[in-house]
Formats: C-alpha cells, structure tokens, sequence
C-alpha cells in the first residue's frame, strides 16, 4: 500500500510533464473536472443546435431560464454538504419531507392568516430550524445513525405536512401573485446585453450560498464541523463540543429546507403538501449533487463551489437532453444521466484517492 | 476457520472462555417487538372488531410478504454494513419485464417467476459488482444504479401501463386463488425463505462471516474471509428476492401494471429491518426480527385505515416507529456496555 504510493509519487515526480499535471488537476481538483464537464455539455449541446438536432434553441436565454431548476437543488445541495460533512454517516433522507411541511407552514401563515410577506418567510424558517433541530437531536444527542433518524423524520414529516393541509393544497390569491418572486429579471446596471435570470438566484441562492461558504470557511462552526467529520475522536480532544456542532450542521440543513420551500411554492403558485415527496422526491437529487460536487461521503471534505458547478452541470444537462429528445424519452435519459453521472464522479474519486491522495 | 470459533473448549491454561459465537434464540429486540405486535392486535381487535377476522388478518400477512422477503436481503446487506436502496426501481424493472412476457407470450407460472428472480438477481449482480469491486460506499452506488433501473423501467413501460394481465399470478394474491387451507401462498413462501435465511446466518459459516464483515471488514479479510465474493452475493441474493417479490406484487394487484409499483418501497424495507433490530452500522441483526419489523409496519398501516382515520397517518406512526425501535435498541446497547 505505502510502497505503490511511494512509487507512484516518484513517477509522478519525474514525468512531470504539463499534460500529467492537468490530468492531476482535472482528478484531484473536482471543480477542474466540473468544469471542464460544463463547457463539454455546453460545446456538445451547442454544436447539436448549429447541426439542427434540438428542438428549440440552447441559447443563452434558454441557458438562464433553465437556473429555475438550480435554485431549490443547489440549495438543497448545499444542505446535504452541511449534514455530509458533519461525518459519522451524516445525510438528511428528511429534506424533501421539511420542504412540503413548511411549504405548508408558508401557505397558512402568508396565504391564510395572511400575516405578511416577511414574518411569513420568518414563520417557515423556524419551521425549517425546528424540523432540523429534531434530526440534530437524534442524531448528535442520541447517538442515532443520521440514516435512521433522517427516515424516521422523512416519515413523520412527510405524513403531517398531509395531514396539516387536509390532503389539498394551499392557493390563496395571495399564494398565486407570490408567484412574481419566481420570474426572471434583468440584472441591474449590467443586465440589458445579459439574458433575464430567475429572481430566485439573487433573493435565495446567492445568499444561501454566501452563507455557507462564510460558515464553512470563516467561523469557528466551520472549522469545527470539517475537523469532526474528518475524525470524531480527534475533534473530542480538540475540545470540540462535537454535540453541539452535529446539531447545528442538521439544523442548517432545516433551516435550508425551509427556506427551499418558500422557493417552491413560488414557482408552483401554490403550497402542495406533497411538493417534496413526489416522484423520486428531493433528497436523491440533492445528494446526487453533492457528491457529484465532490463532497466525501464518509464526511469531512467538500465544497461550496463544487456544489454550485455540480448543479450547473445536472441543470444544463438536462435542459439540453429536453430539447434533444421530445416528451417522456427526455425525462427518462434525465434519469439515467443523473446514474451514471453519480457512480462515475464516486468511481473517479476512488481513482483519485488511490492514485494522488485526498481529494480536493 | 467456524468450527474452531464455535467450538467451545473449556479454557486450559487459565485465561477467560472464548465468548460466546452464537446470539440467544430471541434477541431482545424480537420479544419487544412480539409484545408490541401483540399489544396492537389485541387494541385493534377491541375497537374494530372486524380486525381479528381471516378477512382481515389474511390480506394484511399478503401484503407483509414481499416486503419481508425483500427485507431478509436488505438484512444480509446491511448485516454487512451495506445498503440498498435501489429496490423501489428494481421492482419496476423486474415487474415490468416479467408481466409484458407474461402478455406477450403467455409463459405458465414456473418459467414466469423464474425469470422475475433472473432480471432481479442479474440488477442484484450489478449493485455488488459495483459495491464489492468498485470499492465505493453503497448508499452512494445504489441511489446511482436506482436512477439508472428507473430509466431501464420506464423504458420498457413506454409511456403506458402494462394491460390486460393473465392471472397466472393470481397465486400469489389476496383472492381464494392465493390461499390453501387457509394459508396465503406469498406469506408461506416468506416464512420458508426467513427459516432457510435465520438457519443460514446462525448456523453456515459464511453466514457469520457476513457478520464479522460488518463488525470489520478489515479484521475479517485478514482473518481469511473472502470479503468481496460474500459481499456481492448478498447483493445477487436481494435482487432474486425482490424479483420473487415482484411476483408477489403483480399478483396483489389488478390486471394493469402501473408504472408506480414498487415506489417508496425501499424506504419502507429498510424501516421493516431496521425496527427489526438490524443495526445499521452493520455487525448484528436477525431476518426474524425483520419479519416482525415488517408486521408491525404493516399492522399500523392496515390499523389506520380500518380505524378509519386518514390513512396519510400511519406514515406518521411508522417514523415514530422506527425512533422508538432503534431508540430502545440503543439505549439497551449503552446499559449492555456499561455494564
């Protein structure tokens, strides 16, 4: 084991030619790697649009619009980071299950009780922080495995958001003129030779991201978060109340999932109970993008930026494989893209952890 | 290697007699669980008496069936350490390919039920190769192979569903066709399964090895067990199972094959074993256990309905279910070592 590394290293060294160095790159710098694959599905798609092969045009335009979808999956994403990187098998299954019940939480207090826009949003986010408290709790006080305890709050969650909404959901007026916060608009100053882009990419994304990246990389919690999801024991020592730090990453997670919800029920113009949960729900999606950005499943790695150029990749992807092939043929390559995107960028990552160490 | 582990000779030279191998017949987890199971039927049959009844007992043991056989092979994975949770999509591919055979060709029972378990355990074959070879961690590979199943499933399903079903697998199902003497075919298939798979995990060799690969892999490589091959059968062993399974399904429900069936079901496998008492960290569990696992999640569903409250509730129930299961299995973990 030691001995081949040793030898590959030395190998390393000596052909230190440029094309050994970008394949490093590419492999050890997964935001290299992302990118690279951006561009590619941006020439390959582009091309295929000259050749006349899709249906509409993959123009910037469509490009934009498309970054309607990358809001609740990039922040998403980002909660599964949080909870990833806390270590110890961390993962929140429950995610998709806190976006229906505070989509829920939002219609009643903004569209029912029509208290207002911001103490509504206020409302949710508790919501989403309870909800994410409740996971912390089982997981960092109990010592439950995040596995369990997130399917255990993925049903308890998703059965009360149901139950709450008597099964319909929620459309008020109000409900319906929110969904303004969903459109796309000119960027100011820049934005007239710059196509429109989704409201939601300034009023959630950006600053969701802001967020974590100032959390992760210029706090203490960070610091501490990455230190005992690299090892538990360690961070003990350290004086690290590890407790406490696994409950706020989880209860971050919440909190994210509160704020998703809200985005949600703006593009849909309605709070659906079940707006999470359908289909193949929003957990699998945002794990999938977090570990395709580079995030360790076994805790302790990961990035903002990967997730953010993981989500660009899945989001262009799949609006260009709409327009190469009509109606259900789409959605399902969109399925199989996103499989084999998953084992390939895990596979990678364990040529890149034998070949060059760890992974950046 | 297993003989010399259960053998237990009495210490010569003065140092402690080897612990014991073999867990008790009964592990806490199963008694709680019998008490608990037989707590609710008791409740149930009280306040609606039509509960106790085979016209309600028999349905409810049919519906236990597939997931319980599809639980005893996520018990062996995660008796390893492993997961999967591409099941849900497997039972798409699986029941989808097995009825439009069925339809096209009209194939009798027997070569119909053993192509369901080929397609399963070739999808199994895929996941272990994946798992056991590719070295990566499997909550990641199957939520990747899940999306890859759906595609493969929904393919084959078109846009449509699957139409005009034969009742060749009328055996399996709710109806007088499903029962002999009274017994539903699917729950005795799945006791008979559960029987060869406890036997197998508490008396086979490789069956405790697969626990000493969950306890530690490493610790088990070195002490010569053959890791990857157990791995991957246990893998090939869940997709067989969940192909019989999706035998069990077809023949629960009606003539036409929606392109839902088997949705959500992985979630609720996992939460069958892991109420069993299957710890997910790998290293302990019993298939017993996860049968029970599985009454119980079935019971408060059928309960729910036949109480007649929404029936969105008995999710609700299965959570607090599976936070009181493994709630008390850890807190009974802590006093053990304490002690």
């Amino acid at each position: 084991m030691t001995t081949t590394a040793l030898k590959n290293n030395e190998v390393g060294h000596r052909q230190e030619n440029l094309g050994y160095r970008a394949v490093r790159m590419l492999l050890t710098q997964r935001i290299a790697l992302l990118g690279l694959l951006i561009v590619v599905v941006l020439a390959i798609m582009t091309s295929l649009d000259f050749a006349g092969a899709l249906s509409g045009s993959y123009d910037a335009d469509y490009l934009a619009a498309a970054l309607i979808s990358a809001v609740p999956l990039a922040m998403l994403g980002l909660a599964q980071l949080m909870v990833i990187l806390s270590g110890r098998g961390g993962i929140d299954l429950s995610v998709g299950a806190m976006v229906s019940l505070c989509g829920i939480v939002f219609g009643y207090s903004y569209g029912i009780w029509d208290l207002g826009l911001f103490p509504a949003i206020l409302i949710t986010a508790v919501a989403g922080v309870l909800c994410g408290a409740l996971n912390g709790f089982l997981v960092a006080y109990m010592g439950f495995p995040p596995l369990i305890a997130t399917l255990a709050t993925f049903y308890a969650l998703k059965s009360l958001a149901l139950i709450v909404s008597g099964q319909k959901p929620i459309s008020t007026l109000q409900i319906q003129d929110f969904f303004s916060a969903a459109q796309s608009v000119e960027i100011p100053v820049i934005g007239h030779s710059l196509p429109d882009v989704p409201l939601g990419i300034f009023t959630f994304l950006i600053p969701t991201a802001l967020l974590a990246w100032v959390l992760l990389n210029r706090t203490t919690f960070g610091r501490r978060l990455y230190a005992l999801g690299t090892n538990d024991v360690a961070a003990i020592w350290a004086g690290v109340d590890t407790r406490a730090n696994r409950m706020l990453a989880y209860v971050l997670s919440g909190l994210i999932s509160g704020l998703v919800a809200i985005v949600i029920v703006a593009q849909f113009a309605s709070a659906r109970p079940d707006a999470g949960v359908s289909g193949n729900g929003l957990a699998l999606p945002a794990i999938t993008i977090a570990v395709l950005g580079g995030v360790a499943i076994t805790g302790g790695i990961g990035r903002v930026s990967g997730i953010l150029l993981a989500t660009l990749l899945i989001v262009w992807l799949n609006a260009g494989i709409l327009l190469a092939f009509a109606g259900n043929e789409g959605t399902q390559l969109q399925l199989l893209a996103l499989g084999l995107l998953l084992i390939g960028a895990s596979l990678l990552n364990n040529v890149t952890r034998k070949k060059f160490g760890v992974l950046h | 290697m297993s003989t010399n582990l259960e053998s237990r000779s009495p210490a010569t030279d003065g140092t402690p007699a080897p612990r014991k191998i073999l867990p008790s017949l009964v592990t806490g987890q199963e008694g709680v669980l019998i008490g608990i199971i037989a707590v609710l039927w008791i409740l149930l049959g009280l306040l609606t008496p039509a509960f106790l009844t085979s016209g309600s007992i028999l349905p409810l043991l049919v519906a236990v069936a597939p997931i319980a056989l599809i639980g005893v092979g996520m018990t062996f994975i995660i008796i390893t350490a492993g997961i999967d949770v591409s099941v849900a999509a497997a039972i798409m591919v699986t029941a989808v390919i097995t009825s439009q055979t069925m339809v096209a060709t009209g194939i009798p029972l027997i070569p119909a039920v053993l192509l369901s378990i080929g397609v399963g355990a070739l999808l199994g074959l895929v996941n272990g190769l994946l798992v056991a070879y590719g070295k990566i961690h499997a909550i990641i590979i199957t939520f990747g192979t899940a999306n890859v199943f759906q595609f493969i499933g929904l393919r084959f399903f078109g846009s449509s569903t699957v139409n005009g079903l034969p009742d060749t697998f009328d055996v399996f199902g709710r109806g007088e066709a499903g029962r002999t003497l009274g017994i539903p075919h699917s729950f005795a298939i799945t006791l008979l399964v559960v029987a060869v798979a406890w036997w197998y995990l508490r008396h086979a060799a490789s069956g405790r090895h697969l626990f000493a690969i969950g306890g530690n892999e490493n610790a088990a490589r070195l002490a010569g067990i053959k890791v990857k091959p157990l791995v991957l059968m246990t893998y090939v062993i869940t997709g067989a199972l969940v192909g019989l399974a999706a035998c069990f399904f077809i023949g629960q429900g009606t003539s036409t094959l929606e392109q839902s069936v088997g949705a959500g079901r992985e979630l609720l496998v996992i939460a069958a074993v892991v109420i069993g008492g299957t710890s997910i960290l790998g290293g302990r569990g019993t298939v017993f256990g996860t049968l029970l696992g599985a009454i119980l999640v079935q019971t408060v569903t059928s309960g729910v309905t036949q109480l007649g409250w929404p029936s969105q509730l008995s999710d609700l129930f299965v959570g607090v279910a599976i936070i009181a299961a493994v709630g008390t299995d850890i807190l009974r973990e802590r006093s053990r070592r304490k002690s």
